[in-house]
């Protein structure tokens, strides 16, 4: 049993990881259109972000609504990183070889600085519930994207706001020499930060920390009582989505055929806001949920988006100025929630999956022995 | 005197209220010990402080260790279980997930291992739930280990908080009104079990209970509340004689009732 484990091990790694490079030659292929491949990628991206909110939303219960501000800190840390980097490898037009070291590099920084933000503000979630942690982390996100956004370019040199200004302020940061952030982070790297994602999350879950958490989710007291350190578990997983958050941030800032710089408004409350909603239009801790609703939420948004575009809608717009199909995501997003709380009150797989993890015991199920008995029987 | 758990003028305020009042006892090791008294008593505020639920005045050991400004999740590490008075389960959770969060903080493998998934996490979670398997086994529940702990009938939920709260390799349990709602069978039932769980894993027992059919059946000292404060303590028979517990019990009338003539009964 313990062989085929192994092989079965491998097998999938091998399978992943040539998902992952297939996407890097195969997705030009697959999808022509720069900006049909762009949403793709972006879905992906959020897809990352999704579940890493899911493990701060859904498997620990806490309620955190500034999610983008840890995304915003993995995208300009994973920026810098990445421009100095690329100079420091010769310059020049970025290549599939050095995305091995420059991706590595930029997604470990981001992780580590939005992992230390993470730590900071998930120390006061020990003492603050439901509505105030969210108030904390909102004010977090927003703290964060002001700070950036309203940076004087005229402060005096060696200052902290003179090194600040150089991230662009309102405009955006636009790499180490202002022509653009290095986009070295192609479909593998995007394809590859999602399967892992997907792979850490599920592990997560299915794991005794996982159940752990669960518990804590339920009784805290009860937890407590048999031995489950509310304390510990609640910053490690406010921890570990403030990491995931940050790489899904050094994704999206290196983000190839994606836009070349990273602004302060990508990270407002509106993406925190579509964070929260993929999550709970999924089902608040299923891994298979935020992947779903990771996807929805941007093919949907981005979608109307597109049809905004068509040149038919233009035209009718010529007409009817006041007709503005961006307007209508709002309506739709509202639409599809209700209809999703109104007929499913948990999200669309609640807390389940697709498919239903192999309870790790030699016994099977009582449900699978009848079933066995059934089949003996006729 | 040294027993596995000390306390001594325990005291608790919620503000102007005293909860418990000077409390103090010893728990020898391997003793059947009852906490009694009459509702608001101060029994389960007793359980609370010990477990570290509440911060209390005074002092409480437990083998030797001061028990105060530990959290509640260390004292539960350190070996002293507790279920609850209005049972406190995983609703969410299997039965058997129920009992397997309580051995969260003992196992070898950690989050690294969990991620990687590393024969270190499979063997862990196997032993664990062999373990998990073989205290439902004792508890009667494995038949129903993967069904939800709302499902079960009051008696075995309160039997699988017992068996979550053994998973802890306990040195000490603390039982909150175990035979809350239990009819005469099942009461005597649980007497039985108390006295086997306590031979077999060699524990200490404190039991907080107003069933007397279990409490003068299966305790070997008691220690009778009133008010936050200590009434009497010493053996069933000693409590059960003493004028004060009776006071408690049944109302202060009585001293007047033994001491004069009979007064009007007539209601």
């Amino acid at each position: 049993m313990g062989q085929n484990q192994g092989l079965a091990r491998v097998v999938g790694a091998i399978v992943l990881l040539g998902v992952a490079v297939g996407a890097e030659f195969g997705l030009e292929v697959l999808i022509a259109d720069t900006a049909w491949r762009q949403l793709a990628m972006f879905a992906m991206v959020n897809v990352v972000v999704a579940l890493s909110l899911n493990v701060i939303n859904g498997m620990a219960g806490q309620f955190s609504i500034g999610h983008a501000g840890f995304v915003g800190i993995g995208a300009y840390t994973a920026a810098i990183v990445a421009g100095h980097v690329h100079v420091a490898l010769g310059g020049g037009d970025p290549t599939f070889g050095n995305s091995f070291v420059v991706m590595p590099a930029s997604i470990l920084a981001a992780a580590i600085v939005s992992g230390i933000f993470g730590l900071i503000v998930g120390l006061p979630s020990l003492r603050l519930k439901g509505d105030y942690l969210a108030i904390v982390t909102l004010g977090f996100a927003e703290i964060f994207r002001l700070i950036i956004a309203t940076s004087s370019p005229r402060a005096e040199e060696g200052t902290f706001a003179f090194y600040l200004a150089k991230l662009g302020g309102q405009q955006g940061y636009a790499g180490t020499d202002e022509t653009g952030i290095v986009q070295y982070a192609g479909p593998f790297w995007i394809v590859g930060g999602m399967l892992l994602a997907i792979v850490i999350c599920w592990r997560l879950k299915f794991s005794g920390w996982g159940r752990a958490l669960r518990a804590l989710r339920e009784d805290e007291i009860a937890a407590s009582a048999v031995g489950v350190d509310p304390t510990r578990y609640k910053v490690t997983s406010f921890v570990i989505a403030a990491v995931g958050a940050g790489i899904a941030g050094a994704l999206l800032a290196g983000m190839r055929d994606g836009n070349p710089t990273v602004q302060p408004e990508q990270f407002n409350f509106m993406y925190s806001f579509d964070a929260i909603t993929m999550v709970i239009l999924g089902g608040s801790g299923s891994v298979s949920g935020a992947v779903l609703g990771g996807i929805f939420v941007t093919v949907t948004v981005r979608l109307i988006e597109q049809l905004q575009r068509l040149d038919a809608v233009q035209a009718f717009r010529v007409d009817h100025p006041d007709f503005d199909l961006n307007a209508l995501r709002m309506v739709v997003y509202a639409a599809v929630l209700i209809l999703v709380m109104v007929m499913r009150p948990s999200g669309v797989f609640g807390e389940n999956e697709i498919i239903r993890p192999k309870p790790g015991r030699d016994v099977p199920p009582p449900t699978q022995r009848k079933g066995v008995r059934k089949a003996e029987a006729t | 005197m040294s027993g596995i758990l000390e306390v001594s003028h325990l005291t608790k305020r919620f503000g102007g209220l005293v909860c418990v009042n000077d409390v103090t006892f010893s728990v020898p090791e391997g003793r059947i010990f009852g906490l009694i008294g009459p509702n608001g008593a101060g029994k389960t505020t007793v359980f609370n402080l010990v477990t570290g639920v509440y911060e209390f005045e005074g002092e409480a050991r437990f083998a030797g260790k001061t028990l105060a400004g530990m959290r509640p999740s260390d004292i539960a590490n350190a070996g002293i279980a507790r279920t609850f008075q209005n049972i406190r389960l995983f609703g969410s959770l299997t039965v058997l997930e129920n009992v397997l969060v309580a051995s969260e903080n003992r196992r070898k493998a950690h989050l690294g291992a969990a991620l990687l998934r590393s024969a270190l996490f499979f063997r862990d979670e196997a032993a664990i739930r062999d373990k998990a398997m073989r205290l439902l086994e004792v508890f009667k529940l494995d038949e129903v280990a993967d069904e939800q702990p709302t499902s079960l009938s009051y008696g075995n939920q309160r039997r699988l908080e017992i068996a979550r709260a053994m998973m802890l390799d306990p040195k000490l349990l603390l039982l909150d009104e175990p035979a809350a709602g239990m009819n005469y069978g099942e009461a005597e039932g649980l007497k039985e079990q108390i006295r086997w769980l306590r031979d077999e894993f060699q524990l200490t027992v404190i039991l907080v209970e107003h069933n007397m059919q279990v409490v003068m059946g299966v305790c070997e000292e008691i220690h009778v509340l009133d008010h936050g404060e200590t009434i009497a303590h010493g053996t069933p028979d000693e409590v059960k004689k003493h004028p004060k517990v009776l006071a408690a019990y049944l109302g202060e009338d009585i001293d007047e009732e033994a001491a004069g003539p009979a007064s009007e009964v007539s209601a």
